[in-house]
């Protein structure tokens, strides 16, 4: 039987509508929504957070410049240092926005226009938080321009304009986010720039500062950004549109890849296996590689203490930021021991593993990536002894206590997590609950008791040795504290199992 | 070598599944057959321990599974394809598993050799994560790693699921050949009578949970399976 091919395709109106809905259900009805009421109001809180830091930055902006550049008009100043915002905000955006993605499968054989979808993915985009970010720091700052009688046209095409941009970046993102390439070179290229500007070679941002202030200046040239923001959305149409099928861009690609030898790390003898799993895991997947790139952001924690005087009269702070130097892959990752392992958890406990030796190999995963943290933080050595002491007493606890709190509290933990994907910011709560947090707050006070205490009944040094000792103990009693830990593993066992089975 | 004895496992009251004694002995083929929710996966689970029983017990080999760890040595399983490692290659896969189960890369290497036709030219240098596999290739990876480390209890679920005919038909003769020549017991659960009662001496069927037929596999075995799954009584 023909059927007559005339007019079935579904308005695009309808459409949108029917996608808003499955996206509205989508949300609600997913697992980690469902979870605990204590985590929806921490995010909430979250964002609120970040939000209103943004609009009273917004606001500060232009007092918090007049009165440390006088002679410069914040306006000018703001165009001068742009560019550095929009480098930030590419780099959190490529760490942590997550490509447009809709379940394409089941509409592919539906009479909807290619285009209605594609148009639908890219606009969905828009409504990120990352986006708004820029509009609560740029909207109360240019509110004020207006009240301090800036013309009225130029701040608001220049607003406008921020905008746009703030939206190509998004669209960017997504090219960039395709390849690695791309983002090195931007690494580079921003801490070229930092690094060149704050030695007085050259400072980059003078171009780019004309550049936004002729934009300022002259409102009609709002035609720029425009154009970018076309551009750039009509290439992601293009290139989601020559990959709409499902081999293609929409689900994943396939790598060719090759088989790693790292039959040099036998020589960790009966551990051996795992850890050189777990550096796969660690290499092969986004969700741990995301996360170990922000545990390497740990190291840069000292700079904000150390730095500032009000600190270092106070010496438990210190003592706190000390452990945060070479504990950052430690927490991080150690965290979510059991999680990592979730995607093939039932095979694991089938197997011929004993779960001492998995605990044990984690240990050890942990206790290198300390080690490594801490040659790494050797140039904290320019603020002294004193410092650079706390940090190493802070790489001792780490490893002799730290990391069995750690593994203790992962066994509490029993979120599934999807290795291949990486966490969204305010969305993803996958691997985080209460729970941690609890665990959590021993790593931090235990370190600054440990040093505080001795310190105030002692002195400086009377601190350091007690938090050091307290690792080496750690270490010492390595076998009694992996036996109680495999106890309490072995108790949770099935929870765990039914727990990391569950579809996401 | 497996003896189930008053085992039953119970989620919120309702009861999936309850078998009195069963006992299967050393080097059997042993089948087990039923629609979904009939208990099949459910007391494979409970066999690898990886769920708690309600009440009973199983003894694997005189261990008793939810006690003791000792089953592991000897016993090996494929489930679903949550027992791969999705980010390994099939061979970093098979060496994995070689490891734990206290094998070096060459006797891993000899036994993954046996299964060149099983594989088809589709799991080795694939150069390919696992998780980007078919599904059918998947399946074909994880039964292979099964068979590492010559375990004499050996569990497969619906192995015989989403594999071409001609992979299927290739795995039938590998399970024969484990029971007939090796003496290892091997367990498989399946949806399709045919393959069943070709690959195993002994099948049980499972119903809501309870065994409701227990046969010593013959020429007549297929015909009274399939009546009784189409609902006919026979005689």
């Amino acid at each position: 039987m023909l059927v007559l091919h005339t007019n079935v395709y579904i308005t695009t109106k309808t459409m949108i509508k029917q996608f808003i809905r499955l996206e509205w259900k989508q949300f609600f009805r997913a697992s980690y929504f469902q979870k605990g009421l204590a985590i929806k109001i921490l995010l909430i809180l979250a964002a609120l957070y970040f939000g209103g830091i943004a609009i009273f930055m917004g606001i500060g902006l232009f007092f918090i410049l007049k009165k440390a550049i006088p002679d410069v008009d914040p306006i000018v100043s703001v165009n001068n240092f742009i560019i550095y915002w929009f480098l930030f905000e590419m780099l959190i955006r490529y760490f942590m926005q997550q490509l447009p993605v809709m379940n394409v499968k089941p509409l592919m054989t539906i009479p909807i226009k290619r285009n209605t979808v594609i148009h639908y993915l890219l606009g969905k985009t828009t409504l990120s938080f990352f986006n708004f970010l820029s509009v609560f720091l740029f909207l109360p700052f240019c509110i004020v321009l207006l009240i301090k009688g800036y013309a009225v046209l130029n701040v608001a095409l220049w607003f406008l304009s921020i905008i746009c941009l703030t939206l190509s970046i998004n669209y960017l993102n997504f090219l960039v986010n395709k390849s690695n390439t791309v983002f090195y070179v931007i690494v580079v290229v921003l801490f070229a720039a930092i690094g060149l500007e704050y030695y007085g070679i050259y400072a980059l941002s003078e171009p780019i500062g004309v550049a936004f202030n002729t934009l300022y200046n002259n409102p009609f040239l709002i035609v720029v950004p425009i154009a970018l923001l076309v551009a750039l959305y009509y290439l992601n149409f293009k290139y989601i549109k020559s990959g709409f099928y499902l081999d293609d861009a929409v689900s994943k690609k396939v790598k060719e890849v090759n088989a790693t030898d790292l039959s040099w790390m036998n020589r960790f003898g009966s551990i051996a296996p795992f850890l050189k799993n777990d550096m796969k895991l660690i290499w092969r997947n986004a969700r741990p590689k995301q996360v170990m790139m922000m545990s390497f952001l740990f190291l840069f924690y000292g700079l904000i203490f150390y730095t500032q005087e009000v600190y270092r009269e106070m010496p438990a702070m210190l003592a706190f930021a000390s452990m945060f130097v070479t504990g950052g892959f430690l927490m991080t990752f150690g965290q979510l021991v059991p999680s990592w392992d979730s995607e093939y958890y039932k095979m694991l406990m089938s197997q011929n593993i004993p779960y001492r030796k998995y605990l044990e190999s984690k240990w050890y995963l942990m206790v290198v990536a300390v080690t490594i943290s801490f040659v790494l933080s050797t140039p904290y050595l320019y603020f002294g002894w004193e410092i650079f002491g706390m940090i190493a007493a802070g790489a001792l606890f780490n490893i002799g206590l730290n990391s069995f709190i750690t593994l203790f509290g992962g066994a509490l933990n029993r979120v599934p997590i999807e290795l291949n994907v990486k966490a969204k910011a305010f969305s993803n709560t996958n691997g985080f609950n209460p729970t941690q947090m609890l665990i959590a707050l021993p790593k931090f006070l235990l370190p600054m008791g440990l040093f505080y205490i001795p310190y105030k009944l002692f002195n400086f040094e009377a601190g350091l040795i007690v938090l050091a000792m307290s690792g080496v103990l750690g270490i010492v009693f390595k076998g009694f504290f992996l036996s109680k830990i495999e106890q309490v593993y072995q108790t949770g066992k099935y929870k765990t199992v039914a727990a990391f089975g569950e579809k996401k | 070598m497996i003896v189930t004895t008053n085992l039953s496992k119970k989620y919120n009251d309702v009861q999936v599944l309850n078998i009195e004694s069963l006992d299967i002995p050393k080097g059997q083929s042993f089948g087990l057959v039923g629609n979904n929710g009939a208990g099949k996966t459910t007391y494979f689970s409970l066999l690898l321990d990886l769920i708690k029983p309600t009440t009973g017990q199983i003894k694997n080999n005189n261990v008793l599974v939810h006690e003791s760890e000792d089953w592991k040595p000897f016993t090996s399983a494929f489930i679903d394809e949550s027992f791969l490692i999705g980010y390994l290659t099939a061979e970093e896969y098979f060496y994995f598993i070689g490891e734990l189960r206290g094998q070096n890369k060459s006797d891993v290497d000899a036994l993954v050799a046996q299964f060149e036709d099983f594989f088809h030219g589709e799991i080795l240098n694939q150069k390919k994560y696992l998780r980007d596999l078919s599904k059918g290739n998947q399946k074909k990876a994880g039964i292979v790693a099964a068979l590492i480390g010559n375990p004499e209890v050996i569990i497969l679920d619906e192995p015989f699921a989403n594999l071409d005919p001609t992979t299927q038909i290739r795995l039938k003769a590998i399970i024969k050949d484990l029971a007939e020549k090796k003496g290892v017991t091997v367990l498989i659960s399946s949806h399709d009578l045919l393959h069943v009662t070709d690959v195993c001496e002994r099948i049980v069927v499972l119903e809501k949970g309870k065994i409701v037929k227990d046969l010593i596999t013959s020429k007549e075995t297929l015909k009274e399976l399939e009546a009784h799954f189409s609902g006919v009584v026979v005689e």
